[in-house]
């Protein structure tokens, strides 16, 4: 707690208070706190200082000059970005597109998290995670072993895609080096619509996560580079097949160039749907498969997109379809994002094996996801309970007759 | 969606509805912008997200009628319910 004799006038957590107070008091004042039941992490650990209305309260203490940022830093760990708790939020949900004024909880959290590392307050795994992601330009998500500059685009070998063009795919880190075969089934499937799409230059990290964790000038750089490769190349249009990248260029990007920003982004699980739609994809080799649809938080909560994965998966023969609506699933999630599962990995693994859990009531034998990053935890949670973590692209292209 | 930057950051024209209110899309209602520069100014709104709050309500209202309604009562009822 700061000294009262010594505490200045001004302090950097008065002036990031300045910023954040009407909507940390807009939470404080209403307190009714419907945003925990929907909090994964609030779910597993009832951790009342690790709820979205502490991460509020805590601003409103920080401009009554009652708390430093070295004091709280710590518990800002504890939140996945999800977005359920600010789209859950009253002040979101029924008042937010009447003011244009809504809960911004996944905001304020990066902002905290950014106020810590620029007063020099780290969480050792996120400082080590984002000091490799910025030797290597992307993030070190091969368990210790390096990623390369050099083979970024290895998971394109032998699909004879060319480099540059209008439009480009762009393929995250978790995809471009771990999950290879997803972008691989995106690629093919795109590939047989004959829809032309090259790769980028020279592709780094979009700097989404290094946002999430705070780190705030190193999110800039990396975006400044991606831009520049983009218009250096004649790029007019990016497809995005993880939903992560989706939200940081549709919101960071917009926040860093403004008006400068002129490039179209695609969702690529949009374009399969629509091409779904307009007969030039047809899935047509059955998959006898149980599944249920673990609704990405970034698609269904922080973006509304739920729709065309549903339409998808129902386009594929074979497949007995357990659907969770929309709504329910504000609630699901699979602990794979905001950082969470760098510096708490045990968190991580306790929100995914709850949400295999609720897939295991259904009796599937498959919970499709459309997100790379929520794949390796809830795949880990599946094991235990034989329930298989299967990608939707990849489903979709095995029931188009395409292979890996 | 695609997204295009231009195109969500040029709201659809206000047409006023009352002293206090306005509207841009079809059913959705807006506070007067000139009544939010005091206190609490508005925040940037992509198209894309007012959008996504008001599908969000219609989903989450109509949930809660499959969830909890069970029964549908008129105002006459509950009335003649507080009556006695």
């Amino acid at each position: 707690m700061p000294d009262p004799e010594k505490r200045p006038e001004t302090t950097p957590e008065k002036r990031f208070a300045e910023e954040w107070r009407n909507a940390a008091y807009n939470c404080f004042s209403s307190g009714h706190k419907f945003c925990r039941e929907v909090c994964p992490v609030t779910q597993v650990t009832r951790n009342e200082s690790w709820s979205p209305t502490a991460f509020h309260a805590n601003v409103v203490a920080m401009e009554q000059g009652e708390l430093e940022i070295a004091d709280v830093a710590a518990d800002y760990v504890n939140c996945t970005g999800c977005g359920a708790c600010e789209l859950r939020c009253p002040n979101s949900l029924f008042t937010g597109d009447f003011y244009r004024f809504r809960t911004r909880t996944v905001d304020l959290v990066k902002a905290v998290r950014g106020l810590a590392v620029r007063q020099g307050v780290h969480q050792p795994a996120w400082q080590r995670w984002n000091l490799l992601t910025d030797e290597r330009g992307h993030e070190p998500v091969l368990n210790g072993t390096p990623v390369d500059q050099a083979r970024v685009r290895d998971w394109a070998a032998g699909l004879d895609l060319p480099i540059g063009g209008e439009t480009i795919l762009f393929v995250d880190c978790e995809a471009a080096f771990h999950r290879t075969s997803v972008p691989r089934a995106v690629a093919r499937i795109l590939n047989l619509a004959g829809y032309k799409f090259g790769l980028m230059h020279e592709q780094w990290c979009c700097g989404g996560p290094a946002a999430e964790m705070g780190y705030e000038e190193q999110a800039r750089r990396f975006a400044r580079h991606n831009l520049d490769d983009w218009r250096a190349g004649g790029v007019r249009r990016v497809l995005v097949l993880d939903p992560h990248d989706y939200v940081t260029f549709t919101e960071d990007y917009p926040a860093y160039f403004g008006d400068a920003y002129d490039i179209e982004i695609v969702l690529v699980v949009e374009l399969l749907a629509e091409l779904i739609r307009e007969g030039r994809l047809t899935p047509h080799v059955p998959v006898e498969r149980t599944v249920t649809y673990h609704d990405p938080c970034r698609l269904n909560k922080r973006k509304g997109v739920w729709r065309e994965p549903r339409e998808i998966l129902r386009a594929i023969p074979g497949l007995t379809f357990h659907d969770v609506d929309r709504v329910t699933q504000w609630s699901y999630c699979s602990g794979a994002g905001g950082g969470l599962p760098v510096e708490k990995p045990e968190l991580t693994a306790r929100i995914s094996e709850q949400r295999v859990g609720k897939a295991a009531e259904l009796g599937v034998d498959t919970l499709v996801s459309a997100c790379p990053w929520s794949e390796r935890p809830l795949s880990e949670a599946g094991r235990a309970r034989s329930i298989d973590v299967v990608d939707l692209h990849e489903l979709l292209a095995e029931s188009l007759g395409v292979a890996p | 969606m695609k997204y295009r930057y231009q195109d969500e950051m040029s709201p659809p024209p206000a047409r006023r509805v009352t002293d206090v209110a306005i509207t841009r899309f079809e059913h959705v209602f807006e506070v007067e912008p000139a009544l939010m520069t005091d206190h609490v100014t508005q925040q940037d709104f992509p198209n894309w997200d007012t959008l996504r709050l008001v599908r969000s309500r219609a989903d989450h209202l109509a949930w809660m009628h499959r969830h909890f309604a069970d029964k549908v009562l008129s105002g006459e009822e509950l009335l003649h319910d507080l009556d006695e």
